[in-house]
This record gives C-alpha cells, structure tokens and sequence, in this order.
C-alpha cells in the first residue's frame, strides 16, 4: 500500500541524502581510522610542520593563552594564504589561463593521494599487519593515484569512481589535518567558517566571483567538487522504475542530442576547450597546506524540460545510498546539456524537492522541473572530518554529537540554499553547531551521562 | 574484552533497530531525515538536561542516594514527555505541508501507514540516541583487553547490563512515540497517558539497579514494560489498519 503506490514519502529529500550519505561515509572513515590509528602511535604524530602552524607549533606544556595566541596566529596565517591563493586562482580563471590550473590541479590531486595518501596507507599496513611487499604496495598506490587524476578531470569515468575519489581525497587531507594540534584545530576551524561566510556571501569575495564567473560562462564550476548528481543505470530500488518513460525519454534524448550523450558532451568540451572540466586547484594549494573548496553549490537548468524529465525520474529512483546506484549513462546527457542551459540559481522550497511519480503521471514531470545537482566542495567534506576526528580523539559521545550537528547543520544550509537561490557556504552554520556541541558535551552532558549510566539509571 | 564483543555488546543494543532501519526507514529519504531530526532533538534536550543537572553532580552513591536519583528521573522523564508535545505540534504542521505539496503533485495524500511510519521514525530516532549515548559511548573500553563489573550487579560485566538495558529503553521509545502519535491524532485519552506512565515507571525501574544485586530484578521487570509496550503498540496499530480496511471496504 504504502510502497508501491507512490507515497510522497519516498521522494522528498533525496537529494538531501544523496549529499549527507557520501559527507556521512567520509566522517565514519575518519573518526575510523583515527580511532584505530591515534591508539598506538600518538605520539609519533606530534609535531608534523604544515602550514596550518607556520607561526606557533603548540607544546602541552604551554599556558592556555600562549596556545590561544598562538592557535590566533596560525589561524590567521592559513586563512590569509587561502584567501592570497584563491585569488591568484580566481585570476588565473579570469584571464582562462586555465591550462595552468588544469595541470596544477592534475599535479595536485597526484600529490595528495600518493604523497599524503601513501603514509597513511603504509601505517594502515602497519598497524594491521598486512602482509604486503613493497613493490606491489607501491604498484597498487601507483595505480590508485593515477586513476584518481584521472577520474577527477576526464569525463569517461564512471561518476561512481569519481565521487569515490572525492570522498577518498576527503578522507586523506583530513586524516592530515586530525594530527594538528588541539587548540589550533578549534581556532582553524572556527576562522575557516568565517572566511568561507566572507567568501562566498561578501562582494568581491573569491569564491563568490568564482561562482558567477562560472556560471555566466556557462561551464560547470571549476573546482574539486562532489556532485551528488542523479544518474541513471542500476537503481537500489528501482529497476522496475527503469520505466518505459524514462527509457524513452533517454532514448530521445540520444536521438535528439546528435548521438549519445557522451559524444554531446565531448563535443562541449571541445568546444570550449578544457575550460569547461578545469578543477582549477582553488581547493587546493600545494602539499601541506591544503585546504578545500567551501562552496556549496546548486544549479538548476531549467530550460530542457525533457533532461530534467530524465534526471526528476532517476533522482526518485536512488534513495538513501544514491552514490551506489550512480552511474554513467545518464549524466553525459544531463552535464552536456546543462552546458547549454543557463545556470539559474532557482530553487524552491526544500519541502517541495520531489519528484514526481517514476513512470505514472509525465505530465506532472514535465511541469515540475526541479531536477538539480547539489554540489558540496571538497573541502567541506575535509573540515567536517576533522571536526568529527578531532572529537573522535576526546570520546565517542562527543563524535556522536558533532556528527549529528554538522549533519543537521548541513541540513539547514540545504533548506536556506532552497530559500535564498545562490550559492552558499556550506561550512558556517554546521561548524558552529558542531563546535557548539562539541564543548556542550564535553563540559555539560558528559558528567550528567555517565553519572548516570555508570550506575544504571536510564530513562 | 576484544573487538568482537564490543561489536556485541553494540549489536545487542541496537541490532533491532538497525534491521528496522534497514528495513524500513532506508529506503526512504524522508524517513531518514526524521530519524536525524528526532535524534538531534533528543540530544538536545539531554544537554538541557544536563545543563539543569550540572550543579548537583555526581550524586554520591550513598544509601539514601535513592531520592536525588528519581528527582532526576522524574524531571527527566516530565521534560522529554513535554518535548513529545512539542514534537508532535511539528509534526502536525509538516503534515499538513506534506498532504499540501502531495495535492498539487497530484499524488495521493499520505497514507495511515505513512503516518505510522513517520511515528516510528522519530521513535526509532529517540530510541537510537538513547541507546547512542546511554551505552554506545561509554563501550569504547569494551574495545579494549579488559572488561568492567559494577559493585551493585556483579553478576554480569557492566557492559552487557547497559546495552541489555538499552534494549528495552530502545523498544519502550520507539513504540511509544507511535502510540502517542495515534493517541494525539485520534484524541484517545489512554494511548496518551499510557505513554509517559510507561516511560516514567520504565525509568523508575531502574532506581532499582542502586540496591546491590537489584538488576536481577530490575531487568526483567524493565522488559514487561517494553513487552507491555510493543504489543500495546502492535494491538493499536492492528486495530486501526483493520478499521481503514473495512471502511475502504464499504466504499
């Protein structure tokens, strides 16, 4: 009764879940690995110079103003050399030296999976014993760094590659950051959601002219971003919902798009020529101090009724786990043509994100053109994971929290993103809330729990 | 102990409402959303709680530890009950917002059984963070080479108490957020003072657990309760289906 026929329930807030599963994914492997990592070998992890603690390395033995000031410093240090890099980025895009900033970013993505990727995997084989020689270690770290760039820029992988590369890339910068000191985690975080709020909302603010740089050049988003973009192929639940209709409407889409999608989209690309995919590295400076891209981005095409027909019908058909069922035979047609389309920021209210039933009623399809990609920065992705592995190293009851606040923080960015149609930060309001709890149970409930729990009372 | 019995220990607190998530929550997102929501409510109003709390604690573990224990309880139990109040008024705006959106999609209005499921949602959402953080945050030294015995249940490790008992507490939440939900939606006076009766008696039970060896009794006396609750749940629930079927019959 309830599942068959089409019940509201099953379609509202997919794309919601479609972002929280993979940025959910990534928080557990860190707190994770943290967790398995930090037990045995702590201390060989103090200490590491990036340039997140250029000014102030932090001692246990300083007072906690000198570890104030000197968190305050490296702070402001690291938030001034992202906002220096982006700019020079934003430059670069302006004047399309997007050459430059496709190799640079190629070099980069290479950097971080097998420089900063390969330690972690070596103390992963470490403290698990994992018979493995070297040789074949450093084979199989060849061959997952090389098709990590690949899949970031090329558009012939699979977008289930892809968005596991961004979620892998995620995991490792923020399996760095966890091994900065205490204090100057907090105090970066905290001025990492200032500087994104200024960012992306002020005039003039890098990302914000990056965005509509992007988007009155009518090319995706330059940038290492998770696309949680709905694709056809094997839905979770839905093969039965592989109807007729969406069938057709891809078929007709290929037929009316000159071919297969891929060949639209390659023929996109090339008209543009490697501007359209560039992944300027605005994410990412080199080695050590990398940072992310703290844009939350959603775009809505809302010229080609048909695609957004194709697109509302996969986006219903893959739930929770969305990123499993992602595939690549619908997205060529839906990312070519939303080349052509003009990137209108409209949105409506979150409650609305539906899509209408699978293969029943077209014409309702057709008029609720609403499909969108919800795009998070990679290095929301990263901050988020520090924030939960930093509070993995305390208690499992504050990791439970600041996941929870991030994710509802997430949540109402979402919602506001609904309400007020442009791109948004999305690191302020869910940084907040996770540093918020953070403390609140630290100092607050975890006295009052386990008081209580340790002597059996519950309610 | 290992790995493998805090895995235990973890799976017996919350094994049934993982199937119950997997099965029916998972593969819908609105759902999913509820059980965040509600957790995070939850959450909420435990650090109020502790908030309130924090002057008093600890409480010394004396004999007469009895009394500061069921005021805590008690005000506990009155918060989180006028919290479901509260909840229950949201929920009944997002319905409306729902059926509103469901009509101009032109798709059916929300079931009964949705509106059941969106209930065992948010129960499910305060079940799970109950058992989250009354046992699944402290089990991390179950991980560990050792285990751990309290002086006041000696017969069976600390760990494996506080998840049993977590079960019940998980059962007792998740079916009675349904309960209530019926009884407020039909103004049925008994769904909705069984339920803060059964969560307060349930949390009064475990004062029990202070007198040395009480868990003996405790526990079993807990499980009627969740008994008690599941099936008042399931008679309700069959009740009302059986009435929406025969009247879909006459029409």
């Amino acid at each position: 009764m309830e599942s068959g026929d089409g019940s509201i329930l099953e379609s509202i807030g997919s794309e919601i879940i479609g972002v929280m599963s993979p940025v959910s994914i990534c928080m557990l492997l860190v707190v994770l690995l943290v967790y398995s990592l930090t037990t045995t070998s702590s201390s060989t992890y103090s200490a590491v110079r990036t340039a997140a603690n250029l000014v102030y390395l932090e001692s246990p033995a300083d007072t906690p103003t000198e570890k104030l000031e000197g968190a305050l410093l490296n702070a402001l240090v690291f938030v001034i050399l992202i906002a220096l890099v982006t700019f020079l980025l934003v430059l670069l895009y302006y004047y399309r030296c997007t050459n430059f900033l496709k190799h640079y970013t190629r070099f980069s993505a290479f950097f971080v999976l097998s420089f900063m990727g390969g330690p972690i995997f070596l103390t992963i084989i470490q403290h698990f014993n994992i018979p493995v020689d070297s040789i074949t270690c450093f084979i199989l770290l060849v061959n997952f760094s090389i098709l990590g760039v690949l899949s970031v820029f090329s558009n012939g992988v699979p977008i289930l590659i892809r968005q596991s590369y961004m979620v892998a890339l995620g995991i490792i910068v923020a399996a760095w950051f966890t091994r900065l000191p205490e204090w100057t985690t907090w105090v970066l975080l905290v001025a990492l959601a200032l500087y994104d709020l200024v960012a992306v909302l002020a005039p003039g603010g890098p990302l914000k002219i990056l965005v509509e740089l992007a988007s009155t050049r009518e090319e995706d988003l330059p940038a290492l971003v998770y696309e949680a973009r709905p694709t056809t192929g094997t839905n979770v639940s839905g093969s039965q919902g592989r109807s007729s209709l969406a069938g057709l409407l891809v078929a007709g889409m290929s037929q009316n798009g000159g071919g297969d999608g891929s060949n639209d989209r390659g023929v996109e690309l090339q008209a543009v020529p490697s501007s359209s995919r560039t992944n300027n590295g605005n994410y990412w400076n080199e080695g050590a101090s990398k940072r992310g891209h703290l844009v939350i981005h959603m775009d809505n095409e809302e010229e080609e009724e048909e695609v957004e027909v194709v697109r509302d019908d996969q986006e219903e058909t893959s739930p929770l786990m969305a990123r499993n069922s992602r595939e690549r035979l619908g997205s060529p047609v839906m990312s070519g043509t939303s080349n052509n389309g003009n990137r209108q920021m409209n949105e409506i209210p979150i409650v609305e994100i539906t899509r209408p039933d699978r293969e029943r009623d077209g014409d309702e399809m057709i008029e609720a053109m609403n499909g969108r990609g919800i795009k998070l920065g990679l290095g929301d992705f990263v901050f988020y994971s520090v924030l939960v592995g930093r509070a993995a190293m305390y208690d499992l009851m504050t990791v439970y929290a600041c996941y929870l606040a991030i994710i509802s923080g997430l949540g109402c960015t979402l919602i506001l993103l609904a309400v007020c149609r442009h791109a948004l930060p999305a690191l302020p309001i869910s940084i907040a809330l996770g540093v918020m709890f953070y403390f609140l149970t630290r100092l607050l409930m975890e006295p009052f729990v386990v008081g209580t729990s340790a002597n059996l009372m519950m309610f | 102990m290992t790995v493998a019995a805090g895995i235990g220990y973890a799976l017996l607190a919350l094994g049934p409402s993982l199937s119950l998530f997997v099965a029916v929550i998972s593969h819908k997102p609105f759902l999913i959303l509820t059980v965040l929501s509600s957790t995070l409510v939850w959450l909420m109003s435990l650090i109020v709680l502790a908030g309130l709390w924090r002057a008093f604690l600890p409480i010394k573990t004396t004999s007469s530890a009895w009394l500061p224990y069921s005021i805590l309880l008690l005000t506990s139990v009155v918060f989180q009950e006028g919290l479901r109040l509260l909840f229950w008024r949201v929920y009944k705006k997002l319905e409306d917002i729902l059926d509103g959106f469901a009509d101009r999609v032109s798709k059916p209005r929300l079931f009964l059984t949705d509106k059941m499921q969106i209930a065992l949602a948010g129960g499910l959402g305060h079940g799970v963070a109950h058992a989250v953080f009354f046992c699944l945050s402290l089990l991390t030294p179950a991980f560990g080479p050792a285990t751990f015995y309290v002086e006041k249940c000696s017969q069976m490790p600390f760990f494996l108490v506080s998840s049993i008992i977590a079960l019940a507490f998980v059962t007792i939440h998740t079916f009675s957020m349904v309960i209530a939900f019926n009884g407020y939606a039909e103004g049925n006076r008994v769904d909705q003072l069984i339920v803060p009766v059964v969560h307060l008696i349930a949390g009064m039970l475990t004062l029990v657990n202070l007198v040395s060896g009480g868990c003996i009794i405790g526990i079993p006396l807990l499980y009627c309760m969740a008994v008690f609750t599941l099936l008042h749940c399931g008679k309700m629930v069959w009740k009302r289906l059986m009435e929406t079927r025969n009247r879909q019959g006459n029409l």
